[in-house]
């Protein structure tokens, strides 16, 4: 396993966020963290990333407990949300050059015009980055992600400010890393047609516990409790979230 | 430690002091204001007879040496501030990018601007008011270590309480040090303060940074308790400073604070 969640416990004063979570990624995979708002995704995210310390459980990443090998893990996965920014002041350019120096790129002016290439903004490059669109942030916010070509890449809700066009070059994308060079991605999206096309398998969080895991169609079996042929992940959602409102 | 995440830290507020206009006046501009505004006040002084002749170096010494202190604990506060205003702070910790290599760039950041500011106000001193405070330099060196060694402690401090309560307290990196200055006695000795606040004067390694410069402007050389003391108590703040930041730090972590920072 490339990546152990054990147990993974988060309490806020009387507040649980996120109660007893487990699941493993294999190395190359992309797994599905799905679930209304308020699941947990966001918070178990954070502590597979080492921002908050879990009250329960551990996190193991190669193989390695994220508490104690913060540094050797981190220098090898990335992450991206639409819901974090750069410094606005920055150029797309100077941020990105800070972020190469973090990860210690090597030739990051190369790699940052490659990258910028491969996103479509290469025309932004010298622009401020308080003068992007939501959309080009993300982008933005993406090339950053990709700059020391992690193994792990974790990404929440990368698709959620753009128009369906760039959401969908963004997802085939990802699937080309994750194809070309075995990069194994933890994706959240609120796009389930996305999630079906993308991930492999799929954790599916409700009050802070998974509920199901599985495939798709795994998952559309357990949760809808019926046998059908296609995965229906919207339907899926559908009725947890509607359960949730009338509990 | 690593040198290239401490030179990434250097290199983003580089780039912030190069296009955040606010950057630039905070290193330029106040320095050069005070030390105008104080030098015209010396000025009037001087047309007086019954002023002690070290008086306009005892002024002008001082507001130079306070704005050092000043600008400097300011900027550590404030170069948290900033990731704070970007939302960057997720991003950054995020990345391999250790607490104390964020600290350790900021600290070399700021200890390039306070030098920009003390170069600005000291050219200033020398052709407007003929002060020069070069050939004190060497004498005034070592006070000025102990001023950037307390301006560290109260940065880092005041850093930490920024991570635990977020802008709300954000006044603080401009206001906390206000109330230092009368008990510091950067502009009259300490005999001039009442008995009950020289307890608290002597206890500021401020107050002995300003206590050694005076005795050199007055011809009394250098002072070595001064300079010992000043030492002394920087040691003691600057362990607490780090004890403290560790556990607020951890305490944020462990509140989930890290991330909601913005």
């Amino acid at each position: 396993m490339l990546v152990e969640v054990n147990n993974l416990t988060k309490r806020f004063g009387s507040f649980t966020a996120v109660d007893g979570v487990s699941f493993g990624i294999e190395p190359g995979e992309i797994i599905g963290m799905l679930g209304p708002n308020g699941a947990g995704k966001t918070t178990t995210i954070h502590m597979i990333l080492g921002l908050i310390t879990p009250s329960a459980g551990e996190v193991r990443i190669f193989g390695h407990d994220i508490q104690t090998h913060r540094e050797e893990i981190l220098q090898a996965i990335n992450f991206t949300s639409p819901y974090v920014a750069f410094p606005y002041r920055l150029t797309v350019l100077e941020n990105l050059l800070v972020f190469a120096r973090l990860y210690n790129v090597p030739r990051r002016r190369e790699k940052i015009d490659e990258l910028l290439e491969m996103f479509g903004i290469a025309d932004l490059r010298d622009k401020p980055v308080v003068r992007l669109s939501s959309g080009e942030n993300t982008r933005v916010g993406l090339a950053k992600a990709m700059l020391n070509d992690p193994r792990l890449l974790l990404l929440d809700e990368p698709t959620a400010y753009l128009d369906p066009e760039i959401a969908w070059q963004v997802k085939e994308l990802m699937m080309r890393v994750q194809r070309e060079n075995g990069t194994t991605i933890l994706y959240t999206s609120h796009n389930m047609a996305e999630v079906e096309q993308m991930c492999s398998r799929i954790v599916f969080l409700n009050h802070g516990r998974v509920i199901a895991q599985g495939t798709p169609i795994e998952i559309t079996h357990a949760i809808l409790k019926e046998e059908r042929d296609e995965p229906a992940l919207e339907e899926v959602f559908l009725r947890v979230v509607r359960e949730r409102i009338s509990a | 430690m690593k040198l290239h995440r401490v030179t990434a830290v250097i290199v983003r507020h580089c780039y912030e002091a190069r296009r955040n206009v606010d950057r630039f006046m905070d290193m330029v501009y106040w320095p050069v204001l005070d030390i105008i505004l104080w030098g015209f006040f010396t000025i009037y002084l001087r047309q007086g007879n019954h002023l002690r002749p070290d008086l306009i170096s005892f002024l002008l010494g001082a507001v130079i040496l306070w704005g050092i202190f000043f600008a400097f604990q300011r900027d550590m506060t404030v170069g948290f501030l900033d990731e704070l205003w970007a939302r960057n702070m997720i991003n950054l910790f995020s990345s391999p990018l250790g607490v104390w290599e964020y600290i350790t760039g900021l600290i070399c950041v700021n200890l390039v601007k306070v030098a920009v500011g003390f170069a600005c106000a000291s050219a200033i001193a020398v052709v407007a008011y003929k002060f020069n405070i070069m050939p004190l330099l060497g004498a005034f060196l070592p006070f000025m270590l102990n001023l950037i060694l307390f301006a560290f402690a109260i940065g880092i401090i005041m850093s930490g309480l920024i991570v635990r309560y977020t802008t709300r307290i954000q006044t603080l990196a401009w206001s906390f040090a206000g109330p230092l200055q009368p008990v510091s006695c950067v502009f009259y000795p300490i005999k001039s303060l009442p008995s009950i606040l020289r307890a608290v004067a002597w206890m500021l390694p401020t107050t002995h940074a300003f206590e050694g410069m005076r005795q050199i402007l007055a011809g009394g050389g250098f002072s070595r308790v001064h300079f010992w003391w000043g030492i002394g108590l920087n040691a003691s703040y600057f362990a607490a400073a780090i004890l403290f930041f560790n556990w607020i730090f951890a305490s944020a972590r462990n509140k989930g604070l890290l991330v909601k920072l913005e």
